[in-house]
C-alpha cells in the first residue's frame, strides 16, 4: 500500500516538473494580439473641448461632483470609513453616467477622466482604515475632478478650487468645495483651515 | 477507526495528485513590446535591477518563478496574484495607459513603495532580492519624479 502511494507521488511530481513548456506557446499567442491592439498615446490630458449644454450629462456629472463632495467631506472630519463609502458611490457615479448624450469628443474626454478617477475611487472604497493612503489618490482624484468640472461643468452648483501648499509630503494640492471657507480635506483636524481658495466656478 | 483514517488520506493524496495535472499557463514573454515603460521613459540600469527583482514578478509579462511553482496549489496561487498585480499595473504594457493615467500609476508606485504596501511583505518574505532598503526605495522615488517629469513635458 505504502509503495503504491509513494510511486503515484513520485509519478505525479516528474510529470507535473517537465510539463512547462507547452504553455508557452499559447502565452506567446496572447501577446502577439496584445501588440496589435497597441496604439500610440496621442491622447492630450488637458484638451478642453467646449462645454456641454445638454441637460442629460449635466444632471449626471452633479451625481458625480455630490459623490465627490462626500468624499471631501468625510476626508475633512478624517474620516476613513465614511471616505470609503464616498469613494465607492463616487466609482458607481462614474459607471452609472450615461455618455449617450455626449459628442465623441466629449465622450473622449469623460473617458480619459473616467477612466483615472474610477481607479481611485475605487481605491478609496477599499483602503477604509488606512487614511493616509485614501489621500494620497484623493490627490490625483481631485485634480481628475477639476480637469472634469472644467469640461463639463459645475454641476448646477457654484464650486471653488482650493489649494493647500502643505498637503502631499509639502508638494501641495488642490481640491474641489462647495463651500467658501476653507476646510481642509488633506490634514483635517490637525490644520482644518490650511489652503487658500483659487478659483470660484460658477 | 484506522481503516476510515486511512481511507480519507487515500482519498486526499488521490486529489493531491490529480491537481498536479491542472497547470496555469506561464507568465513568460520573452518579447519586449513597444509599450514598454523602458520604450517610453529613460531607466537607469539601477532602477531597472530594482524594478526587475522587487516588481515585474507581479508587474509585467515576465516573472521569473520559483521552483515550488510546480506543485499545486502554488502554481494557482501564484497566478492568481500575478493575475491580479498585473491587472493594477504592468510594466510592459506602461504605453497602452493614457498619459493621465501614466502620471497617475507612477505617483501610485512612489506612494506604495514609501508607504510599504509594496513589495508585498508576503512576496519579500520568500524573495530575499525584493526586500528594498531606505537608500533602494529613495533611489525608485527619485527615477519616478524624473520620469513622472519627462512625460508630462512629453503629452
Amino acid at each position: 500500500m505504502k509503495s503504491i502511494i509513494i510511486s503515484l507521488a513520485i509519478a505525479a511530481i516528474t510529470f507535473s516538473a517537465c510539463n512547462s513548456s507547452t504553455d508557452k506557446a499559447t502565452e506567446n499567442k496572447s501577446s502577439a494580439t496584445d501588440t496589435a491592439q497597441t496604439k500610440p498615446q496621442t491622447d492630450n490630458a488637458t484638451a478642453t473641448p467646449p462645454p456641454v449644454a445638454e441637460t442629460k450629462a449635466i444632471i449626471s456629472i452633479k451625481e458625480i461632483v455630490t459623490a465627490y463632495l462626500l468624499l471631501k467631506n468625510a476626508f475633512t472630519k478624517d474620516n476613513s470609513n465614511d471616505a470609503a463609502t464616498a469613494g465607492t458611490s463616487l466609482e458607481t457615479a462614474f459607471k452609472t453616467f450615461d455618455k449617450t448624450a455626449l459628442s465623441a469628443d466629449q465622450k473622449k474626454a469623460f473617458e480619459d477622466v473616467e477612466d483615472d478617477s474610477r481607479e481611485h475611487a475605487e481605491h478609496i472604497g477599499k483602503n477604509g482604515g488606512n487614511i493616509a493612503h485614501q489621500r494620497e489618490h484623493f490627490v490625483m482624484l481631485s485634480k481628475d475632478m477639476a480637469d472634469l468640472i472644467k469640461i463639463f461643468g459645475n454641476g448646477g452648483q457654484t464650486l471653488y478650487k482650493d489649494f493647500c501648499p502643505m498637503a502631499n509630503d509639502g508638494k501641495g494640492a488642490i481640491w474641489i468645495s462647495e463651500v467658501k471657507e476653507i476646510k481642509n480635506p488633506y490634514l483635517g483636524s490637525k490644520m482644518p483651515t490650511c489652503g487658500t481658495m483659487k478659483e470660484e466656478i460658477k | 477507526m484506522r481503516r476510515i483514517v486511512k481511507k480519507i488520506l487515500l482519498v486526499l493524496l488521490i486529489v493531491f495528485i490529480a491537481i498536479q495535472f491542472i497547470r496555469p499557463a506561464r507568465n513568460v514573454s520573452n518579447q519586449v513590446l513597444p509599450t514598454d515603460i523602458s520604450k517610453l521613459v529613460r531607466i537607469p540600469d539601477s532602477v531597472q535591477l530594482l524594478l526587475k527583482n522587487a516588481c515585474y514578478d507581479c508587474h509585467s509579462n515576465k516573472t521569473q518563478y520559483p521552483w515550488y511553482v510546480n506543485i499545486q496549489p502554488m502554481g494557482w496561487l501564484m497566478a492568481n496574484h500575478i493575475k491580479q498585480g498585473k491587472s493594477v499595473l504592468n510594466f510592459s504594457e506602461f504605453g497602452n495607459y493614457s498619459a493621465r493615467k501614466q502620471l497617475s500609476k507612477l505617483t501610485g508606485i512612489a506612494n506604495s513603495i514609501k508607504d510599504n504596501i509594496m513589495p508585498l511583505s508576503s512576496y519579500k518574505w520568500m524573495h530575499k532580492n525584493a526586500r528594498i532598503g531606505k537608500d533602494e526605495k529613495a533611489i525608485i522615488i527619485k527615477w519616478i519624479d524624473q520620469s513622472k517629469d519627462s512625460l508630462s513635458t512629453k503629452n
